[in-house]
């Protein structure tokens, strides 16, 4: 089920949030919309699901405006940011968006139970849903939207909340949920490695505006400018007429047509590396150093390089948009 | 303490033989309060409902209105009500003035402040997201408003308990608006003045301790109700 956004713009308050002036989320497809804390990312959420209206414009979903009514309410899943129970079993708030929509007990039954043992919380069905940890109640969070099977999943910030392997383990979990019970599928994410993991398209909103739109991998390789680039995880490098973006992991220590000075703020011995942070004109970077090669001090500087072909450049003097693909070599002053 | 034992065996012997009297002031009692109850909750439920979720220029003013309702003596209600209804008063037409219907309106705007109040309280405790999950989920708005009752029924019934409290105990408004007519408009409260102020202290006592037994039984089962909502 395709969401179009025709002219869209969203205000909350009374200030404006962000505009869409032209976007399609393609059917049947994971998207993902990225982008900074307050960019509008929930707000853009909100109007799919009729939450809220665009203060112009409409928002499509399969076809229909979505407004508040019974083509929203079948079609559209949401799971909020915080997970919020009503009083009951997880079980009982499982099955009531089933419920509410007239789905017949069997029927509820067998859906809870499938998608509680999916989402790894098959043994907490009985358990009073608002006594969860906070990765349980993440989990129960997703399995009650999946339980909906609805044509448009939306997920607000899936993965808050959790704790380091908490969020390892339910992100490297969730494409495939989303693959099994999930058909159109909407995520909001600030954290780009979440992005880049879950997303067939990825959507990148900052400033109020649509930064970018597109097949993953085709938005990550070609950054329609800067500060995009940068939202998207790129380290940039900017010199007087240029900005280069730099994906993390292509730079390696040593010198070669692209050659950086780094500033090493600390080096970290790891299995099987020296991990390295530090600095390249102020902005931040890391390397790895073979397994045995003495750690860097703190303040001393490392030449690092990039392969050809993989660094990114912005002619500033055209408002820093992308011109040309990738630069075969690039020199940075030390200064910068 | 004499007067309270004394109190106590005649509270007993008036029950045990089913003294009319005394039951026709029971019954008028809890009916009158009772009725006060369910329109304060009518109305107060919503009203807290709206200030609770909704906001909007003066809402700060509205609920200060609000909380300061719940601590204005009955006395004060039934002077302004008095007021309104005696026969040169504005709504003087009506009729209404030392009728049971004046005791009930005088009773409602005791009660709406402290329902509405507690309502409020009770809303402002669920979480803010509850009204659009629940919408996202499919129910209509008839569906979510039952759905968060449900929800806030550990408050809503804190409310009803407090609302009832307060005018089942109240003898300011009844007796003003009320006047203690004997058959008529005469509840506990009024009647136990009326038997102080004969220096019938026995009498007093015994209806004061029905009254309280009426109360108690009346927030028992309101307590009840609350606590297995809290567990269940």
């Amino acid at each position: 089920m395709n969401i179009v956004f025709e002219g869209v713009r969203i205000a909350r308050g009374g200030r404006p949030v962000l505009a869409v002036p032209d976007l399609t989320i393609a059917g049947e497809r994971t998207t993902v919309v990225a982008g900074p804390n307050g960019a509008g990312k929930s707000s853009l959420l909100r109007v799919v699901a009729a939450l809220d209206r665009p203060a112009a414009g409409r928002v499509m979903v399969g076809g229909e405006v979505a407004v508040r009514g019974p083509h929203i309410r079948d079609a559209v899943a949401y799971a909020f940011q915080r997970a919020v129970f009503l009083a009951g079993s997880v079980r009982e708030n499982l099955e009531l968006g089933p419920r509410l929509r007239g789905v017949e007990e069997a029927e509820r039954r067998r859906r809870a139970g499938e998608v509680a043992e999916a989402c790894g919380i098959a043994h907490l069905l009985q358990r009073d849903a608002r006594r969860l940890s906070g990765g349980e109640a993440q989990r129960a969070n997703l399995a009650r939207a999946l339980c909906l099977r609805a044509p448009v999943t939306l997920l607000d910030e899936p993965l808050s909340g959790l704790d380091g392997p908490g969020r390892a383990g339910m992100l490297a979990e969730l494409p495939g949920l989303l693959r099994q019970f999930g058909t159109t599928v909407v995520v909001v994410t600030h954290d780009m490695r979440e992005a880049a993991a879950l997303a067939e398209d990825l959507v990148v909103v900052a400033d109020g505006t649509v930064r970018a739109a597109g097949p993953l991998a085709a938005v990550l390789a070609a950054p329609p400018d800067a500060e995009t680039a940068a939202l998207l995880g790129y380290a940039v490098l900017r010199t007087e007429t240029e900005a280069v973006a730099a994906w993390p992991g292509v730079l390696t220590p040593g010198t070669g047509a692209a050659t950086f000075t780094m500033v090493v703020d600390r080096a970290v011995a790891m299995p099987g590396g020296v991990e390295v942070t530090g600095r390249i004109g102020g902005v931040p970077v890391s390397v790895r150093l073979e397994a045995g090669m003495p750690p860097p001090r703190t303040g001393s500087k490392l030449a690092v390089t990039a392969p050809p072909g993989t660094l990114v450049r912005f002619p500033i003097g055209n408002g820093g948009r992308l011109e040309q693909g990738r630069a075969e070599s690039i020199a940075v002053p030390e200064s910068r | 303490m004499e007067a309270l034992w004394e109190g106590l065996r005649e509270a007993i012997r008036l029950i045990a033989t089913g003294d009319a009297q005394l039951r026709d002031i029971a019954l008028r009692t809890v009916l009158v309060s009772g009725c006060a109850t369910l329109v304060a909750m009518a109305l107060g439920v919503p009203l807290g409902y709206w200030l609770a979720r909704t906001r909007f220029p003066g809402r700060p003013i509205i609920l200060a209105l609000v909380n300061t309702g719940m601590g204005v003596p009955p006395v004060v209600v039934g002077l302004v009500v008095w007021l309104m209804l005696t026969r040169s008063g504005p709504l003087g037409g009506l009729d209404l003035i030392y009728t049971q219907r004046a005791m009930v309106i005088a009773q409602i705007l005791i009660s709406l402040p402290l329902v509405a109040g507690f309502t409020v309280a009770a809303v402002q405790a669920l979480p803010p997201e509850l009204p659009e999950l629940l919408q996202t989920l499919g129910a209509g708005r008839i569906r979510s408003l039952w759905l968060l009752s449900k929800e806030a029924q550990l408050g809503l019934l804190a409310a009803v308990m407090a609302g009832f409290g307060a005018v089942i105990s109240e003898v300011g408004a009844s007796m003003a608006v009320g006047g203690n007519l004997k058959d008529h408009t005469r509840v506990l409260t009024t009647a136990i003045v009326t038997e102080t102020s004969r220096g019938e202290n026995g009498n007093a006592m015994a209806l004061g301790i029905i009254l309280l037994a009426l109360a108690f039984a009346v927030n028992l089962v309101l307590t009840f109700a609350q606590q297995r909502s809290r567990h269940s």
